[in-house]
């Protein structure tokens, strides 16, 4: 068992982080994290995680297995990671920096909309950004593979992962407990084997 | 008041209910925004749905979307607030626990085990995506210069994203 782990969890002695930098990067996400869903999770992963070093690599992938199963994962890894950096105030300041900015735009677009009954012409946009965000999501999940799938188990569990979803399409949710059912169940029988 | 009052009922209602699965909410708001109280008609309520799937947000900006509809700028706020505090509250529950949980062995190798699960949903949601979005040789060309980008540059992702969006607008 490797003890990286713990290394992570060790910046409370470092210098804290203030909450306007917590505001200012989650907004900075909320503004061009086009695609939603894993994009915005590959955004706070690439942001959070590789440049800033705020969170480790597992804590938030423990994040993000906690925030697939408890509604809209987007926020949700937002939140944990604002938590994770200051507690409560910064987990809530983190929420608010993500969707402050979609809050505005929609707001804005609704005004937009019924005054003139017209959808605005947004979609080319999303035609440019739907493909670049794939790419930054292959990229994150290579990368997260790379470090987390080693071995035939975990080859195994990421494949059925990805199969329930893509082609049983399965909620993620439910793809999480059976994992966390199965992977429960193999400690308890590993242990039991010693 | 009352009016906003019960806006921030209802959705704090359908917050703690969409606990579990974003897709709940569609039906949940389509029945509640339009068979209920009338406040959209379904034309109007779809419009909606690919109005706030234009943002970076969840799809549950559609509460804002639906908020503005039923009480202006007050209610879009309230609508927003009042949808995602459940969600919020919950994972900010979840991160105060975590630490202390994590320091039990079975359920800290509960955690690690089902993180190449996670890693699956990743590449799925990729997948997914490009089964929904990708169509031509373009897409696929931008999608290629994306990778090579995000893989082996420190470009960050945050512009490579916006200037995207705006050879999208060009090229369109």
């Amino acid at each position: 068992m490797t003890r990286r782990w713990y290394n992570c969890c060790m910046q409370t002695s470092g210098k804290q982080v203030g909450l306007a930098d917590i505001f200012l990067t989650f907004a900075k996400i909320g503004i061009t994290g086009f695609g939603g869903g894993m994009a915005i999770v590959a955004l706070v992963e690439r942001v959070c995680v590789r440049e800033k070093n705020w969170i480790g690599p597992e804590e938030f992938l423990h994040g993000l297995a906690f925030g697939q199963i408890l509604g809209p994962f987007s926020l949700n890894v937002c939140t944990f990671t604002g938590h994770h950096l200051r507690g409560v105030r910064g987990g809530i300041t983190a929420a608010v920096g993500f969707i402050l900015p979609s809050f505005l735009l929609v707001t804005l677009l609704s005004w937009l909309y019924f005054t003139y009954n017209k959808l605005p012409q947004l979609q080319a946009a999303l035609k440019g950004t739907n493909p670049v965000i794939i790419g930054l999501i292959v990229v994150v999940a290579l990368d997260m593979g790379r470090k987390q799938i080693k071995g035939f188990n975990s080859s195994l569990m990421a494949l059925a992962a990805f199969a329930a979803t893509v082609l049983l399409k399965l909620n993620a949710a439910w793809v999480l407990l059976a994992a966390a059912a199965w992977s429960l169940g193999l400690g308890i029988w590993q242990r039991r084997l010693k | 008041m009352a009016a906003l009052l019960n806006l921030a009922w209802i959705y704090l209602r359908i917050g703690l209910m969409f606990v579990g699965g974003g897709y709940v909410l569609i039906p949940l708001l389509n029945h509640i925004m339009v068979e209920q109280y009338h406040w959209l008609t379904l034309r109007q309520f779809l419009d909606g749905l690919a109005l706030s799937q234009l943002t970076p947000g969840p799809l549950a900006m559609l509460a804002t979307f639906t908020g503005f509809r039923a009480g202006g700028f007050p209610g879009a706020l309230v609508a927003t607030l009042f949808i995602f505090l459940p969600c919020v509250v919950l994972m900010l529950t979840v991160g105060r626990h975590y630490h202390r949980l994590k320091e039990i062995d079975l359920i800290k190798n509960t955690l690690d085990g089902l993180l190449p699960a996670v890693v699956g949903l990743v590449a799925a949601a990729a997948w997914n995506l490009g089964a929904s979005s990708l169509s031509g040789a373009t897409e696929f060309i931008i999608l290629a210069i994306g990778f090579a980008i995000f893989k082996w540059t420190k470009v960050s992702p945050m512009l490579v994203i916006l200037g995207a969006g705006l050879a999208g607008l060009l090229i369109n």
